[in-house]
């Protein structure tokens, strides 16, 4: 389904960033982003950090890279929108780490198949202290895949706080499930599912 | 998933490939159902056969359109049916958009709500979704297309991405995306879209031509034209009409209500429906593409499946995104 590469490029994304030639005018912004794929593409190609028992600790040094850049907060204060502001603080920090695992748990191997994918920076658009980065990616199949980061501004950087692909957010995706399963269960049901999704191994 | 759903949503990514769902579908699920395998049914009575399945959806609709209404409310906001009917969250049926192109105010980028300008609340205003009356039978459908995929189909594309080298692979879906052209141009034009009917044109001939019958697309390699991928779903949302409800169909995969009879038009302007009618090969060629097209978006599903924690809603939800992004393309 949308399927569904939409969610699979998270990761690929900001590994894909840095392969593109950065348009003449992108702004800080996009700037900022394509640091991010460049210290990601760093790491894979970091000769101490290859091959297959290797892929613990390079997945870890590509997962705190990630958190630099990305707000889990204010994804998971958008993906949870209204239930949000029902949480104890202890609860969304516990919410804000079972998040970041799943999205961590399903795309950070993904980075592992990166196949040459040519990447275009589209530019930015600046709205005071919001912004949307757009990039558009050129697979091995041939298909072109239009890709947009919406970023906010916290002091001087510019963190990622949801991804559209092909029009698909990721966070409103993410909300319509929070939205269904806190409808007809607890609280507790989600946080339980997600505990599920992010302690067993993943299915092939 | 489903063959159709890998074709329009799980491909959203890819869709500038191709459009996804068409009408040969048909030929493949009725033939079963044809006790007389010697006369080949015509594509008119399959063509009939499911403006008739659409009525009835239609029909349907109408009949369970208060129930609908208060299973939408309770799933909603866990009240019990008789409070919600006045719920002022639907203040009348019509809201519902059963009337759906009242105003024919076509939806643009600056005119639609749901456009996100960089603003900040960008994502906190975005609304429920798509309607869904017939979720649990729509998860029924949807746990059926998941085991067609698992046990049929991804098989199936399996050993033939094995066997058939991908350049061969994109060729095909290239050809098939260049006979949709004239769905393409035909819907530009119901939108006025005058550029795109033209670059659609243009876009069909270069490449039945040049592409060797649209294996290769030659007019956006050597001259840069891109495709304007239209439908009917597509050009009824231009001019206003809503999705109205969520359904997924066994085999055929996700619809809304709207592009559902958007998909029944549209077989009207597929060359397919004209080309291989009366033919046997009719029963080869759509059966040929739904593979081609999943050796080719093959792990897609699974990553959707792997990500979610309600894949249903997220599949559902993601189909309704794209399509409300392409309307306003």
């Amino acid at each position: 389904m949308m399927k569904n590469r939409f969610l699979s490029l998270i990761t690929f994304l900001l590994v894909f960033l840095a392969l593109g030639p950065a348009s003449s005018w992108a702004g800080e912004p996009t700037q900022q982003i394509k640091q991010t794929t460049d210290k990601i593409l760093a790491i894979l190609s970091n000769p101490s950090l290859k091959g297959p028992t290797k892929a613990e600790e390079r997945r870890k040094v590509i997962g705190q890279t990630v958190d630099e850049r990305f707000d889990w907060e204010e994804m998971s204060r958008r993906s949870l929108a209204r239930h949000w502001a029902e949480r104890t603080p202890e609860e969304k920090k516990e919410f804000m780490g079972l998040f970041r695992d799943l999205l961590e748990r399903t795309y950070l191997d993904k980075v592992d198949d990166y196949s040459g994918e040519a990447v275009t920076y589209e530019g930015d658009t600046i709205d005071g202290d919001y912004a949307s980065v757009k990039v558009k990616i050129v697979t091995s199949k041939g298909k072109e895949i239009p890709v947009e980061y919406r970023v906010m501004k916290k002091q001087t950087h510019w963190l990622v706080y949801d991804i559209t692909i092909e029009g698909v957010s990721f966070v409103n995706n993410y909300r319509s499930q929070f939205n269904s399963v806190l409808s007809k269960s607890p609280y507790s049901e989600l946080v339980k599912r997600l505990k599920d999704k992010t302690s067993f191994p993943e299915k092939k | 998933m489903s063959i159709r759903l890998h074709g329009r949503l799980s491909s959203p990514p890819l869709s500038t490939g191709r459009k996804a769902g068409h009408p040969a579908d048909l030929p493949v699920t009725l033939n079963g159902d044809r006790e007389n395998g010697e006369r080949v049914p015509s594509m008119k009575s399959v063509l009939w056969v499911l403006i008739g399945l659409t009525l009835c959806f239609a029909g349907s609709a109408g009949i369970c359109e208060a129930q609908a209404l208060s299973l939408l409310q309770i799933s909603e906001s866990k009240k019990p049916p008789g409070l919600l009917l006045d719920s002022p969250k639907y203040p009348s049926v019509s809201s519902m958009d059963l009337t759906p192109m009242a105003q024919l105010t076509p939806v643009t980028a600056e005119t639609s709500s749901s456009s996100p300008p960089v603003a900040g609340e960008t994502t906190d205003d975005y609304e429920e979704g798509i309607p869904d009356p017939f979720e649990p039978l729509n998860r029924a459908a949807f746990q059926f297309n998941d085991k067609l995929y698992f046990w049929i189909l991804k098989p199936v594309a399996t050993v033939y991405k094995a066997a058939v080298p991908q350049g061969l692979r994109i060729w095909l879906r290239n050809f098939f995306y260049n006979l949709e052209a004239p769905i393409r141009v035909a819907n530009c034009l119901l939108q006025g879209k005058l550029t795109g009917a033209g670059n659609e044109t243009a876009r069909f001939f270069l490449n039945t031509t040049l592409g060797f019958f649209g294996c290769v697309d030659q007019a956006k390699d050597k001259f840069g034209i891109e495709t304007q991928d239209e439908d009917l779903g597509q050009t009824l949302g231009f001019w206003g009409m809503k999705p109205v409800f969520y359904l997924e169909v066994p085999i055929l995969g996700p619809f809304s209500f709207r592009d559902g009879i958007g998909f029944v038009g549209d077989l009207f302007l597929d060359p397919r429906t004209y080309i291989f009618a009366g033919y046997p090969v009719m029963y080869v060629v759509r059966p040929v593409e739904i593979v081609n097209k999943t050796s080719l978006t093959l792990g897609e599903y699974e990553e959707l499946k792997n990500a979610a924690i309600d894949p249903y809603v997220s599949a559902r939800d993601a189909y309704f995104q794209y399509r409300e992004n392409k309307i306003k393309q």
